[in-house]
């Protein structure tokens, strides 16, 4: 069993944990085998997820190039599914809301999915790579932009109920997604914050300089000051429902521009 | 982290110019807008090409944006002075806020705020001091400790107070942001990043600055080897220079400096970079004898040298790494003892070797001579962005980690009966806290209590 094959079933194991939440979501909110099935199915995907990432990095040493497998695209990416099924892992337990896994694992199965059109083989660790600062930076980035992806599905999930009630009579109340939407920022943003202070630390150990306005870092700062604002609109401005879903989208449109669309821009992350 | 509440006194007193100056510096609208402008201009800088030569943009800008990229400065964004402005703009924001923020935390601390997130009025049989043990039965394991207690003639108050240190989250992460500024700043007016690039066995103690011009380092950096390992696989592992710093020809310090481990002197770190190949260290060549004993030969470019066991000096021009099917190989002039010079031609795949002055020269093998790119980096505002973003955690994770949170009950008797005033603040988890907090009155107090008669939360 190598972790390549357990990254293929976990893609459709996240698929199939999406099929059953649909089949649940479709019979209606009181059937509750079925959700526990949904519930149990979705640990077990997570826990083979786990798995995987726990083998590639055994894997690594026994090729003797051992590092954590988060040293290019293909294992970030990897690591990204596994931290947004964390997240809605995490976010169905408080908030007990289904829904949000209708979205929110669409958008795991294509990210691991994705991973499958990308090289998988296990390289050795460049130079300018070879730093627990990466480790540290490379975690909580991604942790941080799981719960970010939980309150964008949780602000998508509200525009939707306020723009139609015939949407909204499925979905749970506004206040519930309101509640996720936030919370999930609040535990993001001091992510992203470590992960931006870690990234630093790296930089300046391997770069010589904590900050160089590369696209990467400045994206990355982008979306930290679009969150940053929304948590004052919400604390200071009372800000919420519709207005404080917007600005979520906005942050994870910030988010996903960090991850995909700097690629297209020349920098020093180039790597990934 | 709290949500909004409402009872704070607004937000200046003051009226006219001066109180609409401090109600804008003061005002959370002002740090969204500004926050939002700041993104927008980092959005803008990551789409022209930064500290680009201006002839490029020229020639690929319309003349419109060329002359809306002078004005304002946005090839050079991140320097100019309008996203300055807005730096400290935010800094003056966030130190007022600050200031009127922190006059409420040492009240908050003791406990005497006034700001309550729910309160609930109810009326019992029992006397005052029985309804008051009943309460803290309850009440002190619930908040993990004794209230502070003050007692009149007519009333007892009891003041519970969990968490205080999540007051300090919120000065912590806002003079976090300030500290770390400030750091940026003292980078900017104080610090220098540049290039130096030191063959092998050379030292130099100038570079060229990146922003323009040239500086020169307080100590001379010499070179001794530079070493580039790979993996199994060909891709490289590791570049090492190993190097002595030089203070009037004294050596003052001497290490290597890798990728990720850089070398610092006297505050000036020195950064492995990158390298060239810019010649040749050394060729080895196998000499044999008459006897037929091999002994290897070590010869440098551009020196004379006698080569042993003949009357002949040699010296070597030129290697040729392998670029026909004669393989690698090098050129030299031998010059005998009459002072006739000839050309001398090694090769690795020759099949006879070559003969000079009785024996027979082979080639073995040869070592790059390089030149390591190093960077120097001063920057003494990096301290201050290390403090500050630990700062910035701290706070984070106080905010995150802890709730402060109030809970006074007054007790009274009036009109024969016993009155109970409870008031509860809450920063996070507000309606989970209320529901708590009346569950354990409820707990110790019992229904017949005729029940909270009033539960309105704010
Ligand atoms: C980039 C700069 C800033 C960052 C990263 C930041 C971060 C934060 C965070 C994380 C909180 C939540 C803390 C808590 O609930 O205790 C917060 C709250 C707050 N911030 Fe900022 N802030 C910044 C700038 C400012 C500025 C310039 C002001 C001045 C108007 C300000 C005013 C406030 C206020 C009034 C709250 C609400 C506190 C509460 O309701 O408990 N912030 N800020």
């Amino acid at each position: 069993m190598t972790s390549l094959s357990l990254n293929s079933f976990v893609t459709f194991g996240y698929l199939g944990v999406f099929v059953v939440a649909l089949l649940a979501q479709a019979v209606g909110g009181g059937n509750l085998w079925l959700r526990r099935v949904v519930w149990a199915a979705l640990i077990l995907v997570w826990g083979v997820h786990t798995a995987s990432i726990g083998l590639r990095w055994v894997e690594s040493y026994q090729m003797g190039i051992g590092h954590a497998p988060l040293s290019n695209l293909y294992e970030s990416l990897v690591f990204f599914a596994w931290a947004i099924g964390l997240a809605l892992i995490i976010a169905h337990y408080r908030f007990r809301a289904g829904v949000i896994l209708l979205l929110g694992l669409p958008m795991t199965v294509l990210v691991m999915a994705y991973t499958s059109l990308l090289d998988p083989e296990i390289k050795p660790l460049i130079p300018a790579l070879q730093s627990n600062w990466l480790v540290a930076h490379v975690i909580t980035c991604f942790l941080g932009y799981a719960g970010f992806a939980v309150s964008f599905v949780a602000a998508i999930l509200l525009l939707l109920a306020n723009s139609s009630s015939s949407a909204a009579k499925h979905l749970p109340a506004t206040r519930v997604l309101d509640e996720i939407i936030y919370k999930s920022v609040l535990v993001a943003l001091p992510m992203l914050t470590l992960g931006i202070v870690t990234g630093a630390a790296w930089a300046d150990y391997a770069w010589g300089s904590y900050w160089s306005w590369d696209p990467k870092e400045t994206w990355s700062l982008i979306t930290w000051l679009v969150y940053s604002a929304f948590l004052h609109a919400r604390l200071a401005r009372g800000w919420s429902g519709s207005r404080a879903a917007m600005l979520s989208v906005i942050g994870f449109g910030a988010v996903m521009f960090t991850y995909f669309g700097v690629n297209y821009l020349p920098g020093l992350h180039s790597y990934f | 982290m709290a949500e909004p509440e409402t009872n704070r006194a607004a937000s200046s007193e003051t009226g006219g110019v001066f109180g609409e100056t401090i109600g804008f510096f003061t005002s959370v609208k002002t740090t969204i807008a500004v926050l939002f402008l700041l993104a927008a201009a980092s959005v803008i800088g990551t789409l022209i090409p930064q500290e680009a030569g201006l002839a490029e943009l020229k020639a690929t800008s319309s003349p419109f944006l060329y002359r809306l990229i002078i004005l304002l400065d946005l090839h050079q964004l991140y320097r100019s002075w309008w996203f300055l402005l807005l730096l400290v703009l935010l800094s003056i924001n966030l130190l007022a806020c600050l200031l009127k923020k922190a006059r409420n935390i040492p009240a908050d601390w003791k406990g005497k705020d006034s700001q309550v997130s729910f309160r609930m009025n109810m009326e019992d049989g029992r006397p005052p001091s029985e309804v008051k043990k009943l309460l803290a039965e309850q009440l002190n394991p619930f908040l993990g400790g004794k209230p502070k207690e003050s007692s009149s003639r007519e009333a007892i108050s009891l003041t519970w107070v969990k968490h205080r240190v999540h007051l300090l989250g919120f000065p912590l992460i806002h003079t976090a942001i300030i500290v770390i500024l400030l750091g940026g700043l003292t980078g900017i007016v104080y610090g220098y990043r540049g290039y130096l690039s030191i063959k092998e066995g050379e030292e130099a103690d100038r570079f060229v600055i990146k922003s323009g011009g040239t500086g020169t380092l307080p100590f001379t950096v010499a070179v001794d080897e530079f070493t580039l390992t790979r993996y199994p696989t060909g891709e490289p592992k590791e570049y090492r220079s190993n190097v002595r710093l030089l203070e009037d020809g004294r050596e003052v310090h001497k290490g290597p400096i890798v990728v990720n481990s850089p070398m610092t002197y006297r505050s000036i770190s020195l950064y492995q970079s990158d390298y060239r190949a810019v010649g040749v260290k050394w060729v080895k060549l196998a000499l044999s004898g008459p006897d037929g004993v091999v002994e290897e030969f070590l010869i440098r470019p551009f020196q004379t040298v006698p080569l042993p066991g003949t009357s002949e000096q040699i010296r070597l021009h030129s290697l040729d790494p392998g670029s026909s099917t004669r393989g690698q190989g090098v050129e030299m002039t031998a010059t005998g003892p009459d002072g006739e010079s000839r050309r001398v031609e090694v090769f690795k795949n020759d099949p006879n070797p070559t003969d000079v002055g009785g024996r027979k020269l082979g080639f073995l093998g040869y070592q790059t001579l390089y030149a390591t790119g190093l960077q120097v980096g001063y920057d003494p505002g990096t301290p201050l962005v290390w403090w500050g973003s630990g700062l910035l955690v701290a706070g984070f994770l106080l905010t995150l980690f802890t709730n402060h949170r109030r809970l006074a009950v007054e007790i009274k008797k009036e009109k024969g009966r016993t009155t109970v005033q409870i008031s509860g603040r809450s920063r996070r988890l507000r309606q989970e806290f209320r529901q708590a907090v009346q569950e354990k009155v409820r707990l110790a107090l019992g229904e017949s209590g005729k029940g909270p008669r009033t539960g309105q939360g704010l």
